[in-house]
């Protein structure tokens, strides 16, 4: 069975698999349309300043899983809903930062500089469309890469790492992670330490619990959901709660300026963005490759090239004056993020953003599904059915962007007014939802007590200029790590020293210690 | 009005107790809530799932399946110690919870603070590795073992025990890596991080196409698929893996109770042509149900055999 007859399958497995209804005989697949929805949905979400991808993410989570259950059967419609959301949010986070200078989205900050002038000289939809077709040629030149690289390099580490050298290669991922996320190292490492110490509370190998002060509510550790929910969302919502409340003395309402002129995009205007398109997918597919340096980042280095290499040709209007360059590097940049950021996690089991994290959620929730380098195993005579899943995971990733390329644009540019929504009422929403989706998942009431206490660390993390990501990385890969440290422990015969022993694994230690040792020195300007 | 009331609840609870004789004429007071001590989506999970679904199709029951899982199944054993025992909370473990893992727990807790309704399928328990390795038989694989360790995959620390005094017995050298269910085994064992492993059932389809060979049977008894591979007692441990999947419920249930659960789940893992039958024929080589007493006598038997394995294990 070669590899063609997997992606065959993984096709297959999206188009009959479950359906949803039949249209005149024709049977619609269920993933195809939760991948539609999750995309329309992902747009709006993105287009609203307050909310973004991983907050629609994390409160369809629990509910797609209520609906789907938990056999195999439930994987593919809920990855889809998933990166749909993932893919239409990135797309949609343009909407208000050019309409309105807002960026729905932290990455689409960029987008304002030229995007709201471009507006402001009556050229918004121009504007959008250019924001369109960069991002979709971003996106799809991402998933292209993705899904030829990631089975070639779970491949390569399934068969050259063993375990002291897969364990060293989770010690670099996280100091990696560690250093780059974020204002300072020691934050960083603050910040994957809490993650770690809230990962051992109640697990481990021995029967009785670690950790749990002798309560039976410890006892099986934290549930994965309330952490991550609780750090990432219920902290992002106290925290927004509060800047409402400091900013409510001014407010601005969005102004509308008229709109004049030639507002389509013409096949002269994609050669001449082209370039800059082309450069910042390069440029945000090797930022997403590696684990934890997120799309903001991209998005910032993708506009600065840009504006070096526009300043040089001295074509005109200038970036910041309302080039459709600069819209067409930052977005371009910013999407191509989303499908590399998927190459740590299917090869190696390493989220490195956000979305990734509740992806890897998704799989270890429902089960059947483990991301890592097992998934690519191309057996010879048995389907291995991981396998199906990852291609099939790809085939929804490609009709997303088939969505993208045909109805996202006008979608997009319908979605304007969702920046008038108010934040009074969307965050008490948001913070709802959270937590009766948390309630479906867990049904015991002391998830939602953890889920509030992790939402006042993640409240308290984001005040102290700590990011929470290194916390939930780490709190993920945290049972990971002690499980293949102890397997390299006794697989070597009780060897104290398997980290440093073999060559590959001593050098990952030594290169862990080399990036934070580097973080520390030079001073960063950009940071995701 | 009040004492009519009491009245009618005491009559109704004297018929009740009348027809408890006939198990069939139990039914649970609500919603029966099904632990399930095994990870979301793994073979175990999905048993305890269609077993519930089918005992709903037949017999109108509502379950709500949850899951409690982690330290070998102690976890659930200490959540469900003092929950209702009419019958409306059961959980999905193994024999061995009950058994070794609740001896090593040390938490207070015996097999006795339980009640046993029935077993559904057994183990199918072999030591497997991949055809890759040229092994044809155990001897090979110890043949093998004197030159360089052989890294030993395990799924619980009894079976890490059981591996300890198998390489003792054959003076062979074993690195035993504990990992977390059958499947992380066989992968790790497919992978090349472990030479060789204990697989309860899950290498039934990689035997059958050649990949993997069972070089000898942990059980009690040789192994269905491969009768000629020794067993434990023949390789000179007088131990065995032999294990159930095991419903229980909190002490103390009623045997009307009990027993109509235990017939029930009977019945459906039994009759062809049902999801959670199809299942467990081929997940698992067929469907074992030791029912009641005999299920109750089991788990205390293996509650007390686990403290010889320790004492040998620790020698």
């Amino acid at each position: 069975m070669g590899w063609l007859y997997y992606v065959w399958l993984g096709i297959l497995a999206v188009f009959q698999g479950p359906e949803l209804l039949t249209v005149f005989g024709l049977p619609i697949p269920m993933t195809l349309a939760m991948v539609a929805a999750g995309f329309l949905l992902g747009i709006a979400v993105g287009s609203t300043p307050g909310l973004a991808g991983p907050m629609a993410m994390a409160i369809a989570l629990p509910i797609l899983i209520s609906v789907f259950g938990f056999s195999p059967d439930a994987l593919l419609p809920v990855f889809g809903f998933l990166i749909g959301i993932m893919k239409g949010a990135t797309l949609g986070g343009a909407v208000p930062a050019i309409l309105f200078n807002t960026p729905g989205t932290p990455d689409a900050y960029m987008t304002t500089l030229d995007g709201y002038p471009m507006t402001q000289n009556g050229q918004a939809k121009k504007a959008l469309r250019v924001a369109h077709f960069s991002s979709a040629s971003g996106d799809t030149f991402s998933d292209i890469v993705l899904i030829v690289c990631a089975p070639f390099l779970a491949v390569l580490v399934e068969r050259y790492l063993d375990l002291p050298e897969k364990t060293a290669l989770l010690i670099l991922s996280l100091a990696f992670i560690a250093s780059v996320i974020g204002g300072s190292v020691g934050k960083g490492l603050i910040s994957l330490g809490l993650g770690l110490i809230a990962a051992y509370v109640g697990t481990g190998e021995d029967f009785y619990p670690r950790l749990s002060l002798g309560t039976e509510t410890l006892a099986q550790g934290f549930p994965i959901a309330a952490v991550v929910l609780g750090v990432l969302i219920v902290g992002e919502v106290f925290k927004s709660l509060e800047d409402l409340w400091t900013e409510a003395r001014y407010r601005r309402t969005p102004q509308e300026t008229p709109q004049s002129g030639d507002q389509s995009l013409h096949w002269a205007d994609m050669r001449r963005l082209f370039p800059y398109v082309a450069r910042s997918a390069v440029i945000g597919t090797m930022i997403g490759a590696l684990p934890g340096i997120g799309s903001t980042l991209a998005a910032t280095l993708g506009y600065t090239t840009g504006r070096a290499r526009h300043a040089k040709s001295g074509a005109s209007p200038r970036f910041g004056k309302g080039a459709a360059e600069g819209i067409a590097a930052t977005e371009a940049a910013n999407s191509s993020v989303s499908g590399a950021n998927l190459i740590p996690v299917l090869s190696l089991g390493i989220p490195g953003n956000a979305a990734a994290v509740f992806l890897i959620l998704a799989a270890d929730t429902i089960g059947g599904f483990n991301p890592g380098p097992s998934v690519f195993r191309f057996t010879a005579d048995t389907v291995n059915p991981e396998l199906v899943i990852a291609f099939g995971l790809f085939t929804c990733m490609m009709i997303a962007n088939l969505l993208n390329w045909t109805i996202g644009g006008a979608f997009m540019r319908s979605m304007g007014f969702m920046s008038r929504i108010p934040k009074q009422l969307l965050l008490p929403v948001v913070l709802l939802l959270t937590l009766s989706s948390i309630y479906v998942q867990e049904t015991r009431m002391e998830a939602i007590w953890f889920t509030v206490g992790f939402g006042v660390l993640g409240y308290i993390m984001r005040r102290l200029g700590i990011s929470p990501l290194p916390f939930v990385i780490a709190f993920i890969l945290g049972g990971k790590l002690e499980e293949t440290g102890r397997q390299a422990f006794a697989a070597t015969g009780g060897d104290a020293f398997f980290l440093l022993n073999s060559p590959v694994a001593a050098l990952f230690v030594a290169l862990s210690a080399i990036v934070i040792l580097l973080s520390l020195r030079k001073p960063k300007e950009h940071r995701s | 009005m009040k004492s009519i009331f009491k009245a009618a609840l005491a009559a109704l609870g004297l018929s009740a107790m009348a027809g408890g004789g006939l198990a069939a004429d139990w039914t649970p007071p609500g919603p029966i809530k099904l632990m399930i001590a095994f990870r979301a989506g793994g073979g175990a999970d999905t048993q305890a799932r269609l077993i519930a679904e089918d005992l709903e199709a037949k017999t109108g029951w509502k379950f709500i399946p949850e899951q409690v899982t982690g330290k070998g199944g102690m976890n659930l054993a200490m959540a469900i110690k003092d929950e209702p025992n009419d019958g409306s909370v059961i959980g999905m473990v193994v024999t061995e919870t009950l058994g070794y893992n609740m001896k090593v727990a040390n938490a207070g807790v015996t097999p006795e603070d339980y009640t046993a309704i029935t077993t559904t399928a057994g183990f199918q328990m072999g030591i497997v590795s991949t055809a890759d390795k040229g092994w044809d038989s155990f001897d090979d694989m110890i043949a093998a073992s004197k030159e360089a360790p052989l890294r030993f995959g395990v799924m619980s620390p009894k079976l890490a025990d059981i591996a300890y005094l198998l390489g003792e017995a054959q003076n062979a050298q074993f690195n035993i890596v504990q990992v977390r269910g059958g499947k992380a085994v066989l992968n790790g064992v497919n992978a090349g991080d472990m030479d060789v492993g204990f697989m309860a059932g899950i290498q039934s389809k990689g035997v059958a196409a050649g990949d993997l060979v069972n070089l000898a049977s942990a059980l009690s008894e040789p192994l269905k698929q491969t009768p000629d591979a020794p067993t434990l007692a023949d390789l000179g441990v007088p131990f065995d893996a032999d294990g159930y999947f095991l419903m229980i419920g909190p002490g103390g249930m009623p045997t009307e109770a009990r027993d109509a659960l235990a017939a029930a789940i009977g019945e459906v893992i039994t009759t062809d042509g049902m999801k959670s039958n199809g299942m467990i024929n081929k997940a698992f080589g067929g469907a074992a149900v030791i029912a009641g007493d005999d299920a109750q006598a089991l788990v205390e038997g293996s509650f007390a055999a686990a403290g010889q394995l320790l004492e040998a294990a620790s020698e």
